[in-house]
């Protein structure tokens, strides 16, 4: 029993798979910026904000870290509409893989709070910043230089896991390829193909990062 | 001779559960005048400093400055004070993430929302000032500790405080990078700045103060011109301190 690998019954469909994977580096984007800035306001909270306030963040990322992205997003798509919250599939994931990644961010950026030299929020303070104005001006920056890592690598989970949005329909590159294979049946030739574009495009993304973090901190980020 | 310019009445400070790191401190400063914090360590110099900027909470007293009672009460009414001390580290506390001139106008544009053209311009004056012109561009990381503390000290005049509190800024300095920021706060001095300056460098003291306050457990035990202090100190406290730091 053989199989022939025929890829040219696949190549054609291959401009199909890159428009896809350019809507997956989209939603990797979205869900990563939307996160983060749910991360920064989160572990502000948790280093300035009054006890209550506090403990509802902590609830927050224990039920979103406990869970399965794929529960929250089921939820948040079927469940939704019986309170009246009709959502697009694309929405649906965006807002999920956002509010999950929210959850991660929150973790890592709070250790970013933590590592702060006490002595540049005392000067801030006593300059008469507001909290926001503190975090905005004097914690950002101080997270996104020595916490450039493990946000990069957040960064690369979100790529890879917004193949979860194939499951509600979304056609990024997955969903595509599930498109093709339905089409063609040549699933060895679709996925090989479809896994090879996933390694480029989070090399390159890892790449871009990695520059991106030398010439704004000059960080050394592994490459890769 | 004026109203007194700073009065600091009945001053009692506690906190991380050490009960009153300061009790009951009363002190008096004119227009002009500097002040020299000495005594100890752990004494309560450092809390003055910080308590009157508004970093420690005071348990009870009341400061006074221009006539004007600065409340510590709330978030809000901090910034009262706030607006008028303004204070330099021992560890500079630049922000490490800013040059040189953003480290100085930050503050003025941020907090107190002045126009960023004007603030830069005297950012760059402040900073021509304390002998900095050149390094405008500079990251702390690329400048010594005596031009980073010397940043740090342009950065609290671009607050135009009233008043200018000087907490060990040269304690944490190599040697010989100790005179260039002595020089600057003496050019400070001769402008007729008025501050409060904690420090162990006692000959310094005793050069640019026009008086001294010897601090020990929270109180101040003795106040007077440097010469009285040092050379003729009433309390045994002072008597032991100083014949301490005259051996070195």
């Amino acid at each position: 029993m053989g199989y022939d690998l025929i890829y040219s019954q696949v190549t054609g469909h291959v401009p199909y798979l890159l428009g896809g994977a350019l809507l997956t580096l989209q939603l990797a984007t979205i869900s990563f910026l939307v996160g983060w800035a749910i991360g920064l306001f989160n572990a502000s909270i948790l280093h300035f904000g009054p006890h209550p306030a506090r403990l509802a963040v902590q609830g927050y990322v224990t039920f979103f870290i406990n869970t399965p992205l794929l529960v929250q997003i089921f939820f948040i798509f079927f469940v939704l509409p019986d309170a009246g919250i009709l959502l697009s599939p694309y929405t649906a994931v965006a807002i999920g893989m956002s509010l999950n990644a929210g959850a991660y961010l929150t973790e890592i950026q709070r250790a970013g709070f933590q590592s702060l030299r006490r002595e540049e929020m005392d000067a801030a303070t006593a300059m008469g910043f507001s909290v926001p104005q503190m975090v905005w001006y004097v914690v950002m920056p101080h997270i996104a230089k020595t916490l450039y890592p493990p946000l990069s690598n957040q960064f690369i989970i979100q790529v890879m896991t917004t193949s979860i949005a194939a499951i509600f329909a979304v056609e990024e590159l997955t969903g595509r390829a599930y498109n093709v294979n339905s089409l063609t049946f040549r699933s060895m030739e679709v996925f090989s193909i479809v896994a090879v574009i996933y390694v480029v495009l989070t090399l390159a993304c890892s790449l871009a990062l990695a520059v991106l973090g030398r010439w704004l901190f000059r960080v050394k980020a592994r490459i890769v | 001779m004026g109203l007194t310019f700073l009065s600091i009445q009945g001053l009692s400070v506690s906190y991380g559960g050490k009960a009153d790191v300061l009790r009951d401190v009363s002190l008096d400063v004119q227009r002009g005048e500097v002040i020299g914090l000495i005594g100890p360590s752990g004494s309560g110099k450092s809390t003055i400093l910080r308590t009157l900027v508004g970093l420690l909470k005071p348990r009870s007293g009341t400061v006074t400055l221009d006539g004007q009672v600065v409340d510590y009460t709330s978030r809000a009414s901090l910034r009262g004070a706030r607006d008028r001390f303004a204070i330099v580290f021992q560890q500079y506390n630049l922000f490490q993430n800013m040059t040189a001139l953003r480290n100085v106008a930050i503050a003025p544009t941020l907090v107190k929302k002045r126009a960023k053209a004007d603030v830069e311009a005297e950012a760059r004056a402040l900073l021509a000032r304390v002998g900095l012109a050149e390094k405008v561009n500079a990251y702390p990381d690329e400048l010594s500790g005596g031009q980073q503390q010397r940043v740090a000290i342009a950065r609290a005049l671009a607050l135009k405080p009233d008043i200018l509190l000087l907490d060990e800024v040269t304690a944490a300095l190599d040697p010989e990078l100790v005179g260039e920021v002595l020089d600057t706060i003496r050019a400070l001095q001769r402008d007729g700045m008025t501050m409060l300056i904690v420090s162990h460098e006692m000959a310094f003291i005793r050069e640019v103060a026009s008086r001294v306050a010897f601090l020990d457990q929270g109180l101040i035990v003795e106040t007077g011109p440097p010469a009285e202090v040092f050379d003729q100190p009433r309390s045994p406290r002072l008597k032991e301190f100083t014949s301490r730091i005259l051996r070195h």
